[in-house]
């Protein structure tokens, strides 16, 4: 037969022929464009033309530049910390269980400070406050108070450091929960302490056995509040950014206890940094609500908190955080722990600022809830979603979202499910296999970050719209055990933060220069880096100065990204 | 109107609408093994090499001197001790250009004097030229050019005497 023979048409070839046309344009070019342009995160950091020997080049953020300067404040006119409470902005919003707006904030700021100095005797720049609070507006108004009359604050991160903090950084004056005035007490009994000390507590102490002393003058919270409303006030110094307004005391992982000092520019600075977390096309608002689960009393959490105040958000912190708990309460993990917030008056969480087994929880519950439904559909949905995510692109409002998911969330989440729109993930070791997902069960950005206790602010923050997913490589043989852990299963966290830059020291220069990824000690510099109390004297030259060792080791990979080999601390 | 499906070419077509559905409904959701290097062939991709980065290190003038563009290599020239890369400049002072004569050495009194004799350079075995009998202006200007050169060009090192290494 010839060759025509073979190519008869009729008119079911002409139905075919475009109904294969449709697919084909339908299948070709109907794919989800990635949210962010692959080529930009081909180079994420910025990094310096030179580097020292043994030592990687500086790294930095690929939108600052090498040769830009370092946002000190999220815009001019926040010099200290008070000015992050804009005193023009009128809304109310709740914080943690107190509806409030910006201008009773500043008028009960100032009642807190001057009860403080009448009651407590206390005077600028010389007395020392130590705050024995969990997070809540007694924290915050305190902090506020301290910082505006050049009174610098003492918190700790952990109770095992009070004896040593006590001793070695007397305060001037304590301000504690009733709960753990008795133990205080105790303590300060226990150790002799002959100062004279002012206690201020919050809440009721009438029901308390207290041991006598009588060194110690106990001042109710509320009357301090109602002696500094009553008191004129005058108009005070404004400090100088450089002062340093509070010290914040964590623990080592080697044992011993460090102090790292804030200045207000340290903070104004990590503040800058915490909103540079989110893209500009959905920065944080005062519509959002921000759920943290990073003490107050870490320069981190306390960024954290004061970019919620200063968007005007309202802001509420998990049970975890809580610095004095009952004896034999339990420390809360995971969706527990998140559910705790649901006696606070804010409304649904939409920023989530929590740790990987938060994330963890919350994702597994999520994937659990949604294999109740069916099997094909299901599997259908995590298909869909997963070729979405390879291809960058992710959204809440997909057909397999209304389908599987959203039912799912709802279980899970309550009203977060449909109020919740990002989640940054710090404060522990999060692994990549662990990142998708995540990615597939919330639909939102989950952006990688990590932070540091000598930092406020983040350290470095993946880019909110990433979504590459690496295939995980061989360990390299060359380091140590905890080391090719970290750097193969743990998920990157991305180039270093706005006002952050990074180098690594102890490098392998011939490993480098052939190619290798650098793999170092990590040390950070930046104007949202605190100033730790062992390091008293500083280089002189510009290049070295600033530099802070952070006790972590790191690698870099070529799209400037980092892996940073958490130590064992938080 | 005839319909037969049995003709190849009606086969082919539904053969390929039906393969078309199929990857529709069920899209490959495999991660790849292996990561690309370039953002075309994938949106997960690592780029193959960290950025250039030239490592800080300490001449002489006997191991500055290879350093003047002949044969690829890279041109470096010295001003009061910092070592510039100036392989970007290569028109200028490469082995044809017209400042060829300051590649691979300590340019300090010709950039002073605002001079490119031969004289201006000091022999490679000698010690480094100790620039004491320049003026105030002379001074100024080399370190007029010292700056241009840290804006314009990479600081890669520094230049110590033959036998400090």
């Amino acid at each position: 037969m010839a060759l025509s023979d073979y190519l008869v048409t009729d008119d079911l070839t002409i139905i075919l022929a475009l109904v294969a046309a449709g697919l084909f344009l339908l299948h070709n070019l109907y794919k989800p464009q990635a949210l962010v342009h692959p080529i930009l995160l081909g180079r994420q950091s910025d990094v310096a033309r030179v580097r020292n020997p043994a030592e990687s080049a500086v790294y930095r953020n690929y939108s600052t530049g090498m040769l830009g300067r370092f946002p000190l404040r999220p815009s001019k006119d926040q010099q200290v910390v008070l000015d992050l409470v804009k005193p023009d902005a009128d809304a109310p919003r709740s914080l943690w269980s107190t509806k409030i707006t910006n201008p009773e904030l500043r008028a009960r700021t100032a009642n807190i400070g001057a009860g403080l100095m009448r009651l407590a005797g206390l005077a600028p720049q010389e007395s020392n406050v130590l705050l024995l609070l969990n997070d809540g507006m007694e924290f915050l108004l305190a902090d506020l108070a301290l910082a505006s009359h050049s009174i610098p604050s003492f918190t700790l991160t952990s109770l095992a450091l009070l004896s040593s903090v006590l001793e070695n950084h007397p305060p001037s004056a304590i301000i504690t929960q009733a709960e753990f005035l008795p133990q205080l007490l105790e303590h300060m009994y226990d150790t002799n302490e002959t100062n004279n000390h002012t206690i201020v507590v919050v809440g009721d102490i009438n029901s308390l056995k207290l041991p006598r002393l009588h060194n110690v003058r106990i001042v109710q919270w509320d009357d301090l509040e109602r002696e500094g409303a009553s008191v004129d006030k005058a108009t005070l110094p404004i400090p100088d950014p450089n002062d340093v307004f509070t010290v914040s005391f964590f623990q080592m992982p080697s044992g011993g206890y460090e102090g790292v000092q804030l200045t207000h520019q340290n903070l104004t600075a990590g503040v800058a940094a915490t909103r540079a977390l989110m893209p500009p096309s959905s920065a944080i608002s005062s519509l959002d609500t921000i759920l943290s689960a990073h003490p107050m009393s870490t320069p981190y959490g306390r960024a954290i908190a004061y970019t919620a105040l200063f968007e005007g958000t309202g802001f509420a912190t998990v049970d975890s955080t809580k610095l004095i708990k009952p004896e034999d309460a339990p420390t809360l993990t995971g969706l527990k722990d998140l559910r705790t917030t649901a006696n606070y008056r804010t409304s649904s969480p939409t920023i989530l600022f929590v740790r990987p087994d938060h994330l963890d929880s919350l994702s597994s519950s999520i994937l659990q809830e949604a294999k109740k439904s069916s099997w094909l559909l299901q599997n259908l949905a995590w298909r869909h979603k997963l070729a979405n995510i390879l291809e960058g692109f992710i959204t809440k409002q997909s057909l397999w979202d209304r389908l599987v998911f959203d039912r799912a969330r709802v279980k899970v989440m309550g009203k977060g499910a449909g109020t919740v729109r990002a989640v940054i993930v710090s404060g522990g070791p999060l692994e990549t296999q662990a990142l998708t997902p995540a990615r597939i069960a919330l639909s939102v950005p989950v952006i990688n970050a990590h932070a540091h206790p000598l930092v406020a602010g983040p350290v470095f923050a993946s880019h909110a719209l990433d979504l590459q997913t690496f295939p995980t490589t061989d360990p390299s043989p060359a380091s140590s055990a905890a080391d090719a852990y970290a750097f193969t299963y743990l998920a990157p966290v991305g180039p270093p933060s706005v006002n952050v830059e990074a180098k690594l020291t102890h490098v392998d220069d011939a490993a480098v220069e052939a190619g290798a990824d650098p793999i170092g000690d990590l040390h950070v510099r930046g104007p949202s880096v605190g100033q730790p109390l062992s390091v008293e004297e500083e280089p002189e030259e510009e290049e070295l100065r600033g530099w802070r060792a952070t006790g972590e080791r790191a690698k870099v990979a070529p799209n400037g990204t980092f892996k940073v080999a958490v130590g064992s601390k938080a | 109107m005839a319909f037969d499906l049995g003709t190849p070419v009606n086969t082919a077509l539904l053969i390929y609408i039906l393969y078309s559905i199929q990857r529709i409904i069920f899209p490959s959701s495999s991660i790849p093994k292996t990561v690309p290097n370039e953002f075309k062939h994938g949106y997960t991709w690592m780029p193959k090499t960290h950025p250039p980065t030239l490592l800080f290190q300490t001449y002489t003038p006997k191991t500055l001197a290879p350093f003047n563009g002949e044969d690829g290599k890279r041109i470096l020239l010295a001003i009061r001790g910092v070592v510039y890369d100036v392989t970007a400049g290569r028109n200028f002072y490469g082995p044809n250009g017209m400042y060829a004569n300051f590649a691979g050495r300590d340019a300090s009194r010709g950039m002073a004097k605002q001079s490119f004799d031969e004289s201006m350079l000091t022999p490679i075995d000698q010690p480094l030229d100790k620039l004491d009998d320049l003026t105030p202006e002379e001074i100024e200007n080399m370190k007029g050019w010292m700056e241009h050169f840290s804006s314009k060009y990479i600081v890669c090192g520094k230049l110590v005497e033959n036998d400090a290494v």
